[in-house]
Protein backbone atom coordinates (compact mmCIF):
# COMPACT_ATOMS: atom_id res chain seq x y z
CA UNK A 1 0.00 0.00 0.00
CA UNK A 2 1.97 3.53 -0.72
CA UNK A 3 0.87 6.07 1.64
CA UNK A 4 0.98 9.37 -0.47
CA UNK A 5 -0.13 12.61 0.88
CA UNK A 6 -4.22 11.65 -0.49
CA UNK A 7 -3.90 8.66 1.29
CA UNK A 8 -7.33 8.10 3.29
CA UNK A 9 -7.77 5.04 6.13
CA UNK A 10 -10.50 3.13 5.46
CA UNK A 11 -12.37 3.70 8.89
CA UNK A 12 -15.58 2.12 7.50
CA UNK A 13 -15.55 -0.09 10.05
CA UNK A 14 -15.73 2.43 13.20
CA UNK A 15 -17.70 4.77 11.00
CA UNK A 16 -20.47 2.37 11.15
CA UNK A 17 -20.55 2.15 15.06
CA UNK A 18 -20.18 5.74 15.61
CA UNK A 19 -22.66 7.56 17.69
CA UNK A 20 -24.78 4.37 17.99
CA UNK A 21 -24.66 1.13 20.34
CA UNK A 22 -25.74 -2.12 18.72
CA UNK A 23 -26.45 -4.60 20.88
CA UNK A 24 -27.56 -8.57 21.52
CA UNK A 25 -27.81 -8.20 25.28
CA UNK A 26 -30.55 -6.14 25.35
CA UNK A 27 -31.75 -2.90 27.27
CA UNK A 28 -34.02 -0.53 28.62
CA UNK A 29 -36.60 0.49 26.53
CA UNK A 30 -38.85 3.49 28.58
CA UNK A 31 -42.50 2.98 28.68
CA UNK A 32 -42.32 -0.68 27.09
CA UNK A 33 -40.40 -3.70 28.45
CA UNK A 34 -36.79 -4.14 30.06
CA UNK A 35 -35.07 -6.59 27.33
CA UNK A 36 -32.42 -9.28 28.57
CA UNK A 37 -31.02 -11.91 26.12
CA UNK A 38 -34.80 -11.58 24.00
CA UNK A 39 -36.53 -12.45 27.47
CA UNK A 40 -38.41 -9.80 28.82
CA UNK A 41 -37.43 -9.22 32.60
CA UNK A 42 -40.33 -8.13 34.44
CA UNK A 43 -42.85 -10.46 32.82
CA UNK A 44 -40.35 -13.91 32.43
CA UNK A 45 -37.44 -13.03 34.68
CA UNK A 46 -38.03 -11.05 38.27
CA UNK A 47 -39.75 -13.36 40.75
CA UNK A 48 -39.86 -16.89 38.06
CA UNK A 49 -36.02 -17.52 37.99
CA UNK A 50 -33.52 -16.94 40.70
CA UNK A 51 -30.96 -14.40 40.66
CA UNK A 52 -28.43 -16.63 39.16
CA UNK A 53 -29.89 -17.80 36.96
CA UNK A 54 -29.85 -13.97 35.61
CA UNK A 55 -26.30 -13.54 36.15
CA UNK A 56 -25.35 -16.47 34.52
CA UNK A 57 -27.79 -15.57 31.61
CA UNK A 58 -25.86 -12.51 31.86
CA UNK A 59 -22.58 -13.65 31.54
CA UNK A 60 -23.12 -15.93 29.06
CA UNK A 61 -26.28 -15.27 26.57
CA UNK A 62 -27.73 -18.37 27.80
CA UNK A 63 -30.71 -19.08 30.67
CA UNK A 64 -29.05 -22.34 32.13
CA UNK A 65 -32.02 -24.86 34.32
CA UNK A 66 -32.29 -24.00 37.78
CA UNK A 67 -30.57 -26.51 39.46
CA UNK A 68 -27.33 -25.87 37.39
CA UNK A 69 -27.90 -21.91 38.97
CA UNK A 70 -28.14 -23.71 42.25
CA UNK A 71 -25.28 -26.08 42.23
CA UNK A 72 -22.97 -22.34 41.08
CA UNK A 73 -24.71 -20.71 43.90
CA UNK A 74 -23.76 -23.30 46.32
CA UNK A 75 -20.05 -23.22 44.43
CA UNK A 76 -20.19 -19.27 45.48
CA UNK A 77 -20.83 -19.94 49.31
CA UNK A 78 -18.23 -22.39 49.48
CA UNK A 79 -15.58 -18.79 48.42
CA UNK A 80 -17.25 -17.12 50.76
CA UNK A 81 -14.55 -17.76 54.02
CA UNK A 82 -14.75 -14.56 56.27
CA UNK A 83 -11.28 -15.02 57.03
CA UNK A 84 -9.53 -12.05 57.04
CA UNK A 85 -5.62 -13.58 56.35
CA UNK A 86 -6.94 -14.67 52.58
CA UNK A 87 -5.71 -12.54 50.33
CA UNK A 88 -8.23 -10.88 48.60
CA UNK A 89 -10.56 -10.89 52.05
CA UNK A 90 -7.31 -8.83 54.10
CA UNK A 91 -7.80 -6.17 51.11
CA UNK A 92 -11.59 -6.06 52.17
CA UNK A 93 -10.24 -5.36 56.16
CA UNK A 94 -7.82 -2.72 54.92
CA UNK A 95 -10.18 -1.13 53.40
CA UNK A 96 -12.25 -1.16 55.98
CA UNK A 97 -10.05 0.15 58.59
CA UNK A 98 -9.59 3.04 55.78
CA UNK A 99 -12.91 3.52 56.42
CA UNK A 100 -13.80 3.47 52.56
CA UNK A 101 -16.90 2.63 51.14
CA UNK A 102 -17.98 -0.91 50.87
CA UNK A 103 -17.89 -0.98 47.43
CA UNK A 104 -14.37 0.36 47.14
CA UNK A 105 -13.46 -2.45 49.33
CA UNK A 106 -15.66 -5.41 47.85
CA UNK A 107 -14.27 -3.83 44.38
CA UNK A 108 -10.87 -4.16 45.50
CA UNK A 109 -11.45 -7.57 47.11
CA UNK A 110 -12.94 -9.32 43.61
CA UNK A 111 -10.17 -7.56 41.85
CA UNK A 112 -6.82 -8.91 43.99
CA UNK A 113 -9.15 -12.12 42.96
CA UNK A 114 -7.87 -12.18 39.64
CA UNK A 115 -4.89 -13.73 40.58
CA UNK A 116 -2.59 -16.17 38.87
CA UNK A 117 -2.62 -18.13 42.07
CA UNK A 118 -6.43 -18.17 43.49
CA UNK A 119 -9.98 -17.06 43.09
CA UNK A 120 -11.27 -16.63 39.15
CA UNK A 121 -7.78 -15.56 37.69
CA UNK A 122 -6.74 -18.98 37.63
CA UNK A 123 -10.10 -19.70 35.47
CA UNK A 124 -8.22 -19.33 31.81
CA UNK A 125 -5.45 -21.25 32.18
CA UNK A 126 -7.16 -24.08 34.15
CA UNK A 127 -10.03 -24.67 31.58
CA UNK A 128 -7.66 -24.85 28.72
CA UNK A 129 -5.38 -27.59 30.72
CA UNK A 130 -8.44 -29.79 30.94
CA UNK A 131 -9.51 -29.21 27.66
CA UNK A 132 -6.72 -29.86 26.11
CA UNK A 133 -6.44 -33.10 28.34
CA UNK A 134 -9.58 -34.42 27.16
CA UNK A 135 -8.40 -34.12 23.60
CA UNK A 136 -4.96 -35.75 24.58
CA UNK A 137 -7.25 -38.32 26.23
CA UNK A 138 -9.20 -38.55 22.99
CA UNK A 139 -6.11 -39.04 21.13
CA UNK A 140 -5.49 -42.19 23.25
CA UNK A 141 -3.14 -40.53 25.63
CA UNK A 142 -3.15 -42.17 29.29
CA UNK A 143 -4.20 -39.76 32.62
CA UNK A 144 -0.61 -40.62 34.07
CA UNK A 145 1.07 -39.66 29.93
CA UNK A 146 -1.19 -36.56 30.31
CA UNK A 147 0.41 -35.50 33.64
CA UNK A 148 3.94 -36.74 32.50
CA UNK A 149 3.76 -33.80 30.09
CA UNK A 150 2.70 -31.19 32.22
CA UNK A 151 6.62 -32.06 34.07
CA UNK A 152 9.63 -30.12 33.30
CA UNK A 153 11.74 -33.09 33.04
CA UNK A 154 10.89 -36.64 34.72
CA UNK A 155 11.98 -36.24 38.16
CA UNK A 156 10.14 -32.59 38.13
CA UNK A 157 6.89 -32.37 40.19
CA UNK A 158 4.17 -31.75 37.83
CA UNK A 159 2.71 -28.24 38.06
CA UNK A 160 -1.27 -28.22 36.91
CA UNK A 161 -3.84 -25.38 37.94
CA UNK A 162 -5.79 -27.41 40.39
CA UNK A 163 -3.40 -29.63 41.90
CA UNK A 164 -2.00 -27.31 44.63
CA UNK A 165 -3.55 -25.52 47.02
CA UNK A 166 -2.01 -22.99 48.69
CA UNK A 167 -1.74 -23.06 52.24
CA UNK A 168 -3.41 -26.30 52.66
CA UNK A 169 -3.46 -29.83 50.68
CA UNK A 170 -6.95 -30.95 50.25
CA UNK A 171 -10.13 -29.72 49.67
CA UNK A 172 -13.13 -29.52 52.45
CA UNK A 173 -15.79 -27.95 49.84
CA UNK A 174 -15.30 -30.90 46.96
CA UNK A 175 -16.98 -33.44 48.73
CA UNK A 176 -19.67 -31.07 49.65
CA UNK A 177 -20.92 -29.88 45.90
CA UNK A 178 -19.88 -33.24 44.76
CA UNK A 179 -22.63 -34.83 46.98
CA UNK A 180 -25.13 -31.68 45.97
CA UNK A 181 -23.97 -32.36 42.11
CA UNK A 182 -25.86 -35.61 42.60
CA UNK A 183 -28.50 -34.69 44.44
CA UNK A 184 -29.46 -32.45 41.74
CA UNK A 185 -28.99 -35.05 39.40
CA UNK A 186 -25.82 -34.15 37.46
CA UNK A 187 -24.01 -37.15 36.32
CA UNK A 188 -20.09 -37.03 35.58
CA UNK A 189 -18.99 -35.89 32.72
CA UNK A 190 -15.92 -36.34 30.96
CA UNK A 191 -13.70 -33.94 31.84
CA UNK A 192 -14.58 -34.29 35.50
CA UNK A 193 -14.00 -38.17 34.89
CA UNK A 194 -10.81 -37.24 33.80
CA UNK A 195 -9.57 -34.69 36.29
CA UNK A 196 -9.96 -37.17 39.13
CA UNK A 197 -8.09 -39.93 36.88
CA UNK A 198 -5.34 -37.08 36.80
CA UNK A 199 -5.61 -36.71 40.76
CA UNK A 200 -4.74 -40.31 41.26
CA UNK A 201 -1.88 -39.64 39.33
CA UNK A 202 -0.34 -36.92 40.90
CA UNK A 203 -1.81 -38.67 44.49
CA UNK A 204 0.56 -41.48 43.47
CA UNK A 205 3.63 -39.51 42.75
CA UNK A 206 3.62 -36.51 45.32
CA UNK A 207 0.61 -37.09 47.45
CA UNK A 208 -1.42 -33.79 45.75
CA UNK A 209 -5.03 -33.79 46.42
CA UNK A 210 -7.13 -31.47 43.78
CA UNK A 211 -8.54 -28.05 44.81
CA UNK A 212 -11.72 -26.75 44.31
CA UNK A 213 -10.90 -25.61 41.15
CA UNK A 214 -9.86 -29.02 39.54
CA UNK A 215 -13.19 -29.88 40.41
CA UNK A 216 -15.19 -26.81 39.32
CA UNK A 217 -13.79 -26.13 35.74
CA UNK A 218 -14.14 -29.18 34.60
CA UNK A 219 -17.98 -29.76 35.56
CA UNK A 220 -18.29 -26.58 34.00
CA UNK A 221 -16.16 -27.04 31.06
CA UNK A 222 -19.12 -30.34 31.47
CA UNK A 223 -21.91 -27.87 31.35
CA UNK A 224 -20.98 -26.56 27.59
CA UNK A 225 -19.15 -23.72 29.48
CA UNK A 226 -16.30 -22.64 27.59
CA UNK A 227 -13.12 -20.76 29.47
CA UNK A 228 -14.24 -17.51 28.69
CA UNK A 229 -17.77 -18.10 29.81
CA UNK A 230 -16.20 -19.48 33.23
CA UNK A 231 -14.34 -16.20 33.89
CA UNK A 232 -16.60 -14.18 33.38
CA UNK A 233 -19.55 -16.19 35.50
CA UNK A 234 -17.28 -16.15 38.18
CA UNK A 235 -15.66 -12.97 38.37
CA UNK A 236 -18.01 -11.75 41.99
CA UNK A 237 -16.58 -15.20 43.08
CA UNK A 238 -14.84 -13.56 46.46
CA UNK A 239 -17.54 -10.78 47.34
CA UNK A 240 -19.34 -12.13 50.04
CA UNK A 241 -16.20 -13.30 52.18
CA UNK A 242 -14.51 -9.49 51.30
CA UNK A 243 -17.71 -7.75 52.41
CA UNK A 244 -17.86 -9.79 55.89
CA UNK A 245 -14.20 -8.78 56.60
CA UNK A 246 -14.59 -5.16 55.26
CA UNK A 247 -17.30 -4.83 57.86
CA UNK A 248 -15.86 -5.93 60.75
CA UNK A 249 -12.62 -3.89 60.47
CA UNK A 250 -14.88 -0.91 59.03
CA UNK A 251 -16.81 -0.89 62.23
CA UNK A 252 -13.46 -0.13 64.55
CA UNK A 253 -12.11 3.17 64.65
CA UNK A 254 -9.57 3.65 61.72
CA UNK A 255 -6.06 1.83 61.69
CA UNK A 256 -7.45 -0.29 64.48
CA UNK A 257 -7.15 -2.96 61.88
CA UNK A 258 -3.52 -5.24 62.58
CA UNK A 259 -1.81 -2.14 62.96
CA UNK A 260 2.29 -2.44 62.20
CA UNK A 261 5.14 -0.66 64.28
CA UNK A 262 7.87 0.55 62.52
CA UNK A 263 10.18 -1.68 62.96
CA UNK A 264 7.58 -4.41 62.00
CA UNK A 265 8.65 -3.80 58.78
CA UNK A 266 12.71 -5.74 58.22
CA UNK A 267 14.32 -2.80 56.38
CA UNK A 268 16.73 -4.58 53.74
CA UNK A 269 18.20 -1.29 51.67
CA UNK A 270 20.93 0.85 51.85
CA UNK A 271 21.87 2.49 54.76
CA UNK A 272 21.25 6.46 55.19
CA UNK A 273 23.41 8.30 52.67
CA UNK A 274 23.81 11.54 51.56
CA UNK A 275 22.09 12.76 48.19
CA UNK A 276 24.84 13.47 45.26
CA UNK A 277 25.37 16.64 44.30
CA UNK A 278 23.48 17.42 41.20
CA UNK A 279 24.88 17.44 37.69
CA UNK A 280 23.56 20.22 35.01
CA UNK A 281 21.37 18.55 32.88
CA UNK A 282 22.92 17.78 29.43
CA UNK B 1 -26.80 -33.21 55.19
CA UNK B 2 -24.17 -35.46 56.08
CA UNK B 3 -20.76 -34.75 54.37
CA UNK B 4 -17.91 -37.21 53.39
CA UNK B 5 -14.81 -36.32 55.09
CA UNK B 6 -12.33 -35.13 52.77
CA UNK B 7 -8.32 -34.89 54.08
CA UNK B 8 -7.23 -31.57 54.27
CA UNK B 9 -4.18 -30.70 55.72
CA UNK B 10 -2.56 -27.25 56.51
CA UNK B 11 1.10 -27.17 54.90
CA UNK B 12 3.65 -26.82 56.84
CA UNK B 13 5.06 -23.58 55.56
CA UNK B 14 7.44 -20.77 56.51
CA UNK B 15 5.78 -17.72 56.49
CA UNK B 16 8.20 -14.68 57.09
CA UNK B 17 7.67 -13.32 60.86
CA UNK B 18 7.88 -9.22 59.08
CA UNK B 19 7.36 -8.24 55.82
CA UNK B 20 10.84 -7.17 54.11
CA UNK B 21 11.63 -3.94 51.91
CA UNK B 22 14.84 -2.60 50.29
CA UNK B 23 12.90 1.03 49.65
CA UNK B 24 11.70 2.21 52.53
CA UNK B 25 12.67 2.76 55.99
CA UNK B 26 10.70 4.20 58.64
CA UNK B 27 12.29 5.60 61.76
CA UNK B 28 10.39 5.23 64.83
CA UNK B 29 9.79 8.08 66.93
CA UNK B 30 11.43 8.11 70.52
CA UNK B 31 7.49 8.26 71.95
CA UNK B 32 5.66 6.21 69.88
CA UNK B 33 6.69 3.59 68.00
CA UNK B 34 4.08 3.67 64.97
CA UNK B 35 5.13 6.83 64.08
CA UNK B 36 7.74 7.84 61.86
CA UNK B 37 10.31 9.90 62.77
CA UNK B 38 12.41 9.84 59.36
CA UNK B 39 11.73 8.38 56.25
CA UNK B 40 14.59 6.86 53.87
CA UNK B 41 14.21 6.19 50.54
CA UNK B 42 16.46 3.35 49.14
CA UNK B 43 18.92 5.28 51.82
CA UNK B 44 18.64 8.94 51.18
CA UNK B 45 16.38 11.27 53.57
CA UNK B 46 12.90 12.34 52.04
CA UNK B 47 12.96 15.46 53.46
CA UNK B 48 16.39 16.04 51.79
CA UNK B 49 14.87 14.44 48.51
CA UNK B 50 11.93 16.82 48.79
CA UNK B 51 14.70 20.18 49.11
CA UNK B 52 17.21 18.83 46.67
CA UNK B 53 15.68 16.58 43.65
CA UNK B 54 12.63 15.97 41.12
CA UNK B 55 9.35 14.10 41.34
CA UNK B 56 11.04 12.57 38.34
CA UNK B 57 14.33 11.27 40.17
CA UNK B 58 12.27 10.35 43.18
CA UNK B 59 10.10 8.55 40.90
CA UNK B 60 12.80 6.92 39.57
CA UNK B 61 14.55 6.09 42.29
CA UNK B 62 11.67 4.21 44.00
CA UNK B 63 11.34 1.94 41.31
CA UNK B 64 15.06 1.29 40.28
CA UNK B 65 16.50 1.74 43.78
CA UNK B 66 19.48 4.92 42.46
CA UNK B 67 18.76 8.43 41.06
CA UNK B 68 18.71 8.38 37.84
CA UNK B 69 21.53 10.28 35.69
CA UNK B 70 20.37 13.60 33.99
CA UNK B 71 19.50 11.90 30.62
CA UNK B 72 17.62 9.08 32.14
CA UNK B 73 15.83 11.76 34.77
CA UNK B 74 15.07 13.88 31.11
CA UNK B 75 14.53 10.87 29.40
CA UNK B 76 11.53 10.02 32.20
CA UNK B 77 9.88 13.18 32.38
CA UNK B 78 9.33 13.95 28.49
CA UNK B 79 7.42 10.90 28.89
CA UNK B 80 5.34 11.67 31.56
CA UNK B 81 4.87 14.42 30.00
CA UNK B 82 4.07 12.99 26.26
CA UNK B 83 1.60 10.37 27.67
CA UNK B 84 0.02 12.34 30.74
CA UNK B 85 -3.52 12.05 29.40
CA UNK B 86 -4.98 9.53 27.27
CA UNK B 87 -7.54 12.36 26.07
CA UNK B 88 -11.15 11.90 26.41
CA UNK B 89 -11.77 9.79 23.62
CA UNK B 90 -9.92 6.72 25.10
CA UNK B 91 -12.14 4.55 27.51
CA UNK B 92 -10.17 4.35 30.27
CA UNK B 93 -10.70 8.60 30.54
CA UNK B 94 -14.76 7.95 29.54
CA UNK B 95 -14.85 5.64 32.34
CA UNK B 96 -13.52 7.93 34.37
CA UNK B 97 -15.98 11.00 33.01
CA UNK B 98 -18.93 8.47 33.04
CA UNK B 99 -18.15 8.32 36.42
CA UNK B 100 -17.82 11.90 37.37
CA UNK B 101 -21.11 12.81 35.28
CA UNK B 102 -22.94 9.71 36.91
CA UNK B 103 -22.16 11.85 40.48
CA UNK B 104 -19.73 8.71 41.61
CA UNK B 105 -17.63 9.90 44.75
CA UNK B 106 -14.68 11.64 43.22
CA UNK B 107 -12.55 9.47 45.28
CA UNK B 108 -13.32 6.47 42.88
CA UNK B 109 -12.70 8.49 39.36
CA UNK B 110 -9.35 7.68 38.98
CA UNK B 111 -9.25 4.18 40.23
CA UNK B 112 -12.20 3.29 37.92
CA UNK B 113 -10.20 4.65 34.91
CA UNK B 114 -6.97 2.78 36.00
CA UNK B 115 -9.25 -0.37 36.12
CA UNK B 116 -10.14 0.29 32.55
CA UNK B 117 -6.78 1.36 31.66
CA UNK B 118 -5.07 -2.36 32.74
CA UNK B 119 -6.58 -4.20 29.48
CA UNK B 120 -4.28 -5.95 27.18
CA UNK B 121 -5.61 -3.30 24.18
CA UNK B 122 -4.02 -0.14 24.38
CA UNK B 123 -3.64 -0.20 28.35
CA UNK B 124 -1.26 -1.84 30.81
CA UNK B 125 -1.24 -5.04 29.89
CA UNK B 126 -0.40 -4.25 26.48
CA UNK B 127 2.81 -2.27 27.83
CA UNK B 128 3.85 -4.88 29.78
CA UNK B 129 4.09 -7.74 26.94
CA UNK B 130 5.40 -4.87 24.80
CA UNK B 131 8.67 -4.67 27.21
CA UNK B 132 8.70 -8.22 27.00
CA UNK B 133 8.60 -8.00 23.04
CA UNK B 134 11.19 -5.59 23.01
CA UNK B 135 13.73 -7.22 25.48
CA UNK B 136 13.14 -10.58 23.62
CA UNK B 137 13.85 -9.36 20.06
CA UNK B 138 17.05 -6.80 21.12
CA UNK B 139 19.06 -8.99 19.26
CA UNK B 140 17.13 -10.00 16.32
CA UNK B 141 16.81 -7.68 13.02
CA UNK B 142 13.63 -5.25 13.24
CA UNK B 143 12.62 -6.21 9.48
CA UNK B 144 12.79 -9.79 9.88
CA UNK B 145 10.48 -10.02 12.94
CA UNK B 146 7.94 -7.85 11.12
CA UNK B 147 7.88 -9.97 8.47
CA UNK B 148 7.89 -13.23 10.46
CA UNK B 149 4.47 -11.03 12.46
CA UNK B 150 2.80 -10.02 9.01
CA UNK B 151 2.88 -13.54 8.33
CA UNK B 152 -0.46 -14.61 9.57
CA UNK B 153 -3.84 -13.41 8.48
CA UNK B 154 -4.68 -10.27 9.48
CA UNK B 155 -8.28 -9.75 10.52
CA UNK B 156 -10.75 -8.25 8.20
CA UNK B 157 -12.20 -6.46 11.06
CA UNK B 158 -10.99 -4.08 13.79
CA UNK B 159 -7.29 -2.97 14.51
CA UNK B 160 -4.54 -5.39 14.32
CA UNK B 161 -1.78 -5.10 16.75
CA UNK B 162 1.15 -7.40 15.28
CA UNK B 163 3.03 -7.08 18.26
CA UNK B 164 2.53 -5.81 21.48
CA UNK B 165 2.63 -1.67 21.56
CA UNK B 166 2.90 -1.91 17.22
CA UNK B 167 0.01 -1.60 15.26
CA UNK B 168 -3.04 0.01 13.45
CA UNK B 169 -5.27 2.45 15.12
CA UNK B 170 -8.62 3.08 13.30
CA UNK B 171 -7.13 1.78 10.47
CA UNK B 172 -4.23 4.36 10.53
CA UNK B 173 -1.05 4.88 11.97
CA UNK B 174 -1.47 7.25 15.00
CA UNK B 175 0.50 9.92 14.77
CA UNK B 176 0.92 11.46 17.97
CA UNK B 177 3.00 8.47 19.55
CA UNK B 178 5.32 8.62 15.73
CA UNK B 179 5.76 12.58 16.42
CA UNK B 180 6.95 11.25 20.41
CA UNK B 181 8.70 8.78 19.50
CA UNK B 182 9.98 10.34 16.69
CA UNK B 183 11.62 12.91 18.99
CA UNK B 184 12.42 10.49 21.87
CA UNK B 185 14.51 8.76 19.43
CA UNK B 186 16.02 11.83 18.18
CA UNK B 187 16.77 12.34 22.14
CA UNK B 188 20.35 12.07 22.82
CA UNK B 189 19.26 10.05 25.81
CA UNK B 190 17.24 7.27 24.49
CA UNK B 191 18.35 4.01 24.04
CA UNK B 192 18.30 0.76 22.23
CA UNK B 193 14.93 -0.27 22.38
CA UNK B 194 13.81 2.73 21.53
CA UNK B 195 16.04 3.25 18.28
CA UNK B 196 15.00 -0.86 17.51
CA UNK B 197 11.04 -0.13 18.11
CA UNK B 198 11.54 3.15 15.64
CA UNK B 199 13.20 0.56 13.25
CA UNK B 200 10.42 -1.69 13.16
CA UNK B 201 7.95 0.74 13.22
CA UNK B 202 9.47 2.11 9.79
CA UNK B 203 9.26 -1.62 8.40
CA UNK B 204 5.11 -2.26 8.92
CA UNK B 205 4.79 1.65 7.56
CA UNK B 206 3.59 0.28 4.08
CA UNK B 207 1.23 -1.67 5.99
CA UNK B 208 -0.16 1.44 7.53
CA UNK B 209 0.87 0.59 11.29
CA UNK B 210 3.19 2.02 13.40
CA UNK B 211 3.94 2.63 16.87
CA UNK B 212 1.11 2.55 19.66
CA UNK B 213 1.28 4.60 22.59
CA UNK B 214 1.91 1.33 24.55
CA UNK B 215 4.77 0.41 22.49
CA UNK B 216 6.86 3.98 22.90
CA UNK B 217 6.18 3.55 27.04
CA UNK B 218 7.19 0.24 26.96
CA UNK B 219 10.86 1.43 25.14
CA UNK B 220 11.12 3.93 27.28
CA UNK B 221 10.69 2.08 30.30
CA UNK B 222 13.16 -0.56 28.58
CA UNK B 223 15.84 2.03 28.01
CA UNK B 224 15.31 2.90 31.45
CA UNK B 225 15.89 -0.72 33.04
CA UNK B 226 12.44 -0.94 33.81
CA UNK B 227 11.32 -4.91 34.63
CA UNK B 228 7.82 -6.22 32.32
CA UNK B 229 6.06 -6.33 35.03
CA UNK B 230 6.38 -2.87 36.27
CA UNK B 231 4.86 -2.17 32.62
CA UNK B 232 1.19 -1.77 33.61
CA UNK B 233 1.61 0.35 37.35
CA UNK B 234 4.09 2.51 35.46
CA UNK B 235 1.71 3.01 32.37
CA UNK B 236 -1.37 3.47 34.76
CA UNK B 237 0.84 6.27 36.92
CA UNK B 238 2.09 8.20 33.76
CA UNK B 239 -1.25 8.45 32.38
CA UNK B 240 -3.29 8.58 35.57
CA UNK B 241 -3.37 13.05 35.62
CA UNK B 242 -5.69 13.36 32.51
CA UNK B 243 -8.01 10.61 33.43
CA UNK B 244 -8.46 12.72 36.61
CA UNK B 245 -8.77 15.88 35.40
CA UNK B 246 -11.39 14.55 32.99
CA UNK B 247 -13.42 12.58 35.66
CA UNK B 248 -13.25 15.92 37.61
CA UNK B 249 -14.03 18.44 35.17
CA UNK B 250 -17.61 16.40 34.85
CA UNK B 251 -18.07 15.43 38.18
CA UNK B 252 -20.23 18.77 38.92
CA UNK B 253 -22.04 18.65 35.74
CA UNK B 254 -25.27 17.42 35.24
CA UNK B 255 -26.04 14.12 33.67
CA UNK B 256 -27.45 15.41 30.52
CA UNK B 257 -23.43 17.00 30.09
CA UNK B 258 -23.00 14.07 28.64
CA UNK B 259 -24.45 11.70 25.87
CA UNK B 260 -27.00 9.51 26.51
CA UNK B 261 -28.51 8.19 23.60
CA UNK B 262 -32.24 7.77 22.49
CA UNK B 263 -33.86 4.88 21.58
CA UNK B 264 -33.21 5.19 17.66
CA UNK B 265 -29.61 4.90 18.31
CA UNK B 266 -29.72 1.89 20.97
CA UNK B 267 -30.06 -0.79 18.77
CA UNK B 268 -31.59 -3.73 20.36
CA UNK B 269 -30.55 -6.72 17.61
CA UNK B 270 -32.44 -9.81 18.84
CA UNK B 271 -35.16 -9.98 20.66
CA UNK B 272 -36.19 -13.38 21.25
CA UNK B 273 -34.37 -15.74 23.79
CA UNK B 274 -31.33 -17.66 22.63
Amino acid sequence: MSLSITHHDNTAFWDNRRGVIRTRIGGWIPGRAVYCHGYDMMEDLVGKVSYFQVLMLNATGRLPDRRLADWMEAYFIGNSYPDARIWCNQIGSLAGTMHTSPLTATSAGILASDSKMYGPGTVMAGVNFFVEALAKKMNGLSAEEIVTDQQRHPKAKPVIIGYARPIANGDERIATLDLLAKKLGFERGEHLTLAFEIEQVIYNKTKERMNLLAYVLPFLCDQGYTAREIYRLLSALVYAGVVACYGEAADQPGEAFFPLQCNDIYYQGKPLRKIPEKKCLS
Amino acid sequence: MPQAKTDVTKRNIDFATRTATKIWKEEPSAHNPYLAEECLCHGYSLIELMEGRSFVDTLFLLFQGELPSPDHARLLEMTLVAFCNPGPRHPATRAAMNAGVGKTSPAHLLPIGLNVLSGSHLGGQEVEEAIRFLRKHAGDLPNEIALALLAPNRPENGDFHLAPGFGSRFGGIDPMPKKVADILTAHHSSGAALQWGKAFAETIRPDNMGWLSTGVVAAVLCDLGFHPQAGAGMFQLICAPGILAHGLELANKPISAMPFLDEEHYVIEHNTPR
